[in-house]
Parts: structure tokens; sequence; C-alpha cells
């Protein structure tokens, strides 16, 4: 019942906190929205037992890539920008790309069976479901190459960003 | 859940908050008094024995200032800046344990708040987003100074918390766990200053880049910046951002405490106790850095912190993880 409610609670908070993102006028204040949206779904990690992977949502993508978002808002002027698109493409490939992720939630939730579907309430959880030993383990056995391959990736935007940095632009 | 616990926690969160609170009159007092001391002049004096009552003075004036609303501030974020600074230190000083479980009307209770297991990744996460206090006060006071400020110290404390949260990753590996009591446990007989002395002096360095205290005090260098991200906060709005920033260097002092200077430990005195005394020799210490160093220049900071402090906390890691699997 408690479990209910709190779901309700950080859910309706984190879709409405999403859809003053896509609404409101001034982009400051969407992306503080943005960080609501992501500290809602911290909670919604916590309800699943994944304290862990919660603190890593906090740490890193509230507390460190959002500053730095805020950081180029800020500091660019975005409202002089001249957009990429036209606003009817932006609108094609907004929907087109949402209507996508749309698709393919909705089809791994009507999986039947697997560990996607099933309710985490009928099975027993072990008892150090989320913590951060269980998820270290599983991390640098079942799922090793995944982690290694998105390591590699992350290296790649390092050195990418040290050049960039380090190019002169005059 | 019954009633009995439902009591406990609340009273525990009163008296942690009240706490807090509290002693901030006294910290403050204290850093007056001992700088005054220590630049030889005699400090407040005048409101109550040893000028004691001078910050509640100070406080009630604050309270009875006139709030200015600068007229080109973001009024809602202006509102809320000041309010999240609050809340952050607030809710790390929540997972800190200050004493072993004592036995009351029959119920063991663990002398801390919340004893979550990953009670180091929740002290990060809260200070981590106690940036968001200064960069969006900086920014809704949308004026010149503040933003500089607020640039600045979002910067130094973004660069900071990387060697921070590493410098504190050794001890973790040492005891295996991520809950503060399990640590401050395990340091009955050696407190984990002695074997990962290089950690501590890393953490307390950045402790004090992480609260904008002198030497690295940046944020608000008079000389160049007014006040910095405060500068346009008056009323309670500044009395809530000096609160936060007294309630965080009480937060960094306890989690160096708990996690390196043996937590509650001591002899004979009990727990908590052994906990107060070495949060005021702490603060004192805090207090001794302000008046001895100059203020660091900005380029200074920001290479000390990413070409010093990270790559140090680093090979103290690397070494520190190699040692605890030969012991196995």
């Amino acid at each position: 019942m408690l479990e209910a409610l709190l779901f309700a609670m950080f859910a309706g908070t984190a879709i409405g906190c999403a859809l003053g993102v896509v609404f409101h006028r001034n982009p400051v204040h969407c992306a503080l929205l943005l960080v609501g949206v992501l500290l809602n779904l911290a909670g919604i990690f916590i309800l699943l037992h994944a304290q862990f992977v919660a603190a890593l949502q906090v740490i890193v993508y509230a507390g460190a890539i959002m500053v730095l978002f805020l950081f180029v808002v800020m500091l660019l002027n975005v409202k002089g920008e001249t957009p990429l698109l036209t606003p009817g493409a932006a609108k094609f490939f907004g929907f087109l790309f949402a209507l996508i992720v749309f698709v393919e939630m909705l089809w791994t939730v009507l999986q039947p069976g697997g560990d996607a579907g099933a309710p985490a309430a009928q099975a027993p959880l072990p008892a150090e479901f989320g913590s951060p030993a269980a998820l270290g383990r599983v991390l640098y056995t079942v799922w090793l190459y995944p982690f290694e391959i998105t390591s590699i990736l992350l290296l790649v935007a390092v050195v990418g960003a040290v050049v960039l940095a380090k190019r002169k632009f005059i | 859940m019954d009633i009995a616990y439902a009591i406990e926690i609340l009273a525990k969160i009163l008296v942690v908050f009240g706490f807090v609170l509290v002693a901030v009159i006294f910290v403050v007092w204290m850093e007056r008094k001992v700088l005054g001391h220590m630049q030889d002049r005699i400090g407040p004096k005048r409101v109550g024995p040893y000028g004691l009552l001078q910050t509640i003075a100070d406080g009630m004036k604050l309270f009875m200032k006139e709030d200015i609303l600068p007229s080109q501030a973001d009024k809602v974020l202006y509102f809320i800046a000041p309010g999240i600074s609050i809340v952050t230190a607030l809710a790390a000083a929540a997972v800190i344990p200050f004493g072993d479980s004592v036995t009351l009307f029959g119920r063991a209770v663990p002398l801390h708040v919340a004893d979550v297991n990953i009670a180091i990744l929740f002290l990060l996460g809260a200070t981590s987003m106690g940036v968001y206090g200064v960069v969006l006060g900086g920014w809704a006071s949308n004026s010149k100074y503040p933003l500089l400020g607020g640039l600045r110290s979002s910067a130094q404390m973004i660069s900071y918390e990387l060697a921070q949260g590493i410098s504190l990753v050794p001890v973790i590996l040492m005891t295996g766990s991520l809950s503060l009591a399990t640590i401050a446990r395990a340091q009955e007989h050696l407190w984990f200053v002695v074997p990962q002395f290089f950690a501590f002096v890393i953490y307390v360095i950045c402790a004090v880049a992480e609260t904008n205290r002198a030497p690295f005090d940046l944020a608000e260098a008079e000389t160049e910046l007014v006040a910095g991200f405060h500068t346009e906060f008056s009323s309670m709005k500044f009395a809530l951002y000096f609160l936060s920033e007294y309630a965080n260097m009480m937060v960094v002092a306890a989690v160096a405490i708990t996690v390196f200077l043996g937590a509650w430990h001591g002899p004979v005195l009990p727990g908590p106790v052994w906990f107060l005394i070495k949060l005021v020799l702490f603060l004192f210490f805090y207090i001794w850095l302000r008046a001895t160093f100059p203020r660091l220049r900005y380029d200074q900071l920001m290479a000390f912190g990413w070409k010093v402090l990270l790559p140090a906390s680093l090979v103290n890691l690397a070494v520190t993880a190699v040692v605890v699997v030969l012991k196995g």
C-alpha cells in the first residue's frame, strides 16, 4: 500500500516534471525540471531495491552531468540560436522517435514471462539484491563484455574532449 | 510499522536537526572568538557572557531586516536556491552515526537517523546536490558578481568532489562496506587515519574546498567579487546560506571523524561525548586554517585540484587495492 502510494508520488512528479521540461520556455527552468525527473527516477529505483543505482543516478546524472548542462545553458544565451531543423521537421522527428521508444517499451512490458515482465513482488528477492557487491559481481562476470565496451566508449569520449579542448579556434 | 519505532525515528530526526541548527550558533561564536585571538584582538564580548549570545543577536537582526527582491531576479529560483542549500546540508547529517546503539526503555536504539547501507554514496549525492543552491543563487540574482561567484564555486565544488569521493574509497575497500556505522565499528582498535594517512590529508583539503572556506573561498573573494553568489541575498535568505555553510562544515567534519578519526571510540567517556569533543577539535582546526593561509588564486586552485589531489588520491586507491588483495 505504502509502496504503491510512494510509486504514484514519484511517478506522478516525474511525469509532471518531464512535461515541464518540454513545455517550459526558460531553458534554465527546463534543465532544473530535468533534474526533478532524474531525482524522482532515483526514488523509483529505491522502491525497486536498487539503492546503489539510485545513488549513482543522483551523484552522476543529477549532481554532475546536469550541473554541466546548466553551466552551458547559463553561459550561452540559447535564445539567439537558430534551430537546426525547421519547426515542422523537428515535430515530425520528435513524434517518430517518441513513437519508436514507446513501441519498444510496450513490447518489453507485454513480453510473457522472463525477468522483465515478472512483478518483483512475486519472487522473494535475495537479501543482498541491489547492493554494490552484488551489482559488481554481475557486472564483472555476466555482463563483462558490455561493461568493457562501454568503458572503451567513455575513453574515446574523454580523448575526444581533450582533443577538442586543445584545438586552437582562432 | 509500530508506534514506538515511528516515535524513535521522529525523536532522532528532531535531535540531529536541532543539534545542527543550535550548534551553528556556537560554531559561529567559536569562529569569531578564535579568529579574534589568533589575530591579536578579543572578538565579540558584549552580548552575554564571553559574547556567547552575539550570534543570536545577529540572527535576530537578520530576521528583522527587509527582504529585498532584486527587480530583475528570477523570482522562483531566487526563493528556492537558499532552500536547496540548507536541505542538502541537513539531509547529509541524517546518515552520520554519533554513537554506538544504546538501550532506552527496553529498546536498542542505534544513534543515527538512518543506517542506509550506502551511507557514503548518500552523503556524496547530498553534497553534489548542494552545488545547485550555489549555482542557482548566483544565476537567479541576475547580476554580474553573483553569477561569476556562483560559476566559480560550483566549478570548484565539482572538481574537489571527485578527489573527496575517491579519498573515501580506500576505507571502503578495507572494511568492505559503504555503511558509516560499519566503518565506525571497524575502528575500535585502530583508527583509519593511521593506515590511510594520505587519504585523510586529501579528504581534509577537499572538505575545506567543498565547503568554500578559506583558503579556498574563491566564491566570495571580497576584493574581486563583493560577496560571491550571495551578494544579492538579504535577510533570512542570506541567513539560510550562512546556516548551510556552517551546517556543511559540521557534516564534513563529522564524516572525517566517522571515517578516519575513530568515530565515537575513545576511553572512559561515552561515545557521543567523544564524538562531540572530536567535532569541536576538528572545527577548531578548520578555523585555524582560515586564520593561517592566504587565499589561493583561481588557476592555482583548479590546477591543485586536478593535477595534484586527484592523481594522488587515485594512486593511493590503487596501492590500497593491491594491498587489500595481497592480504586476502
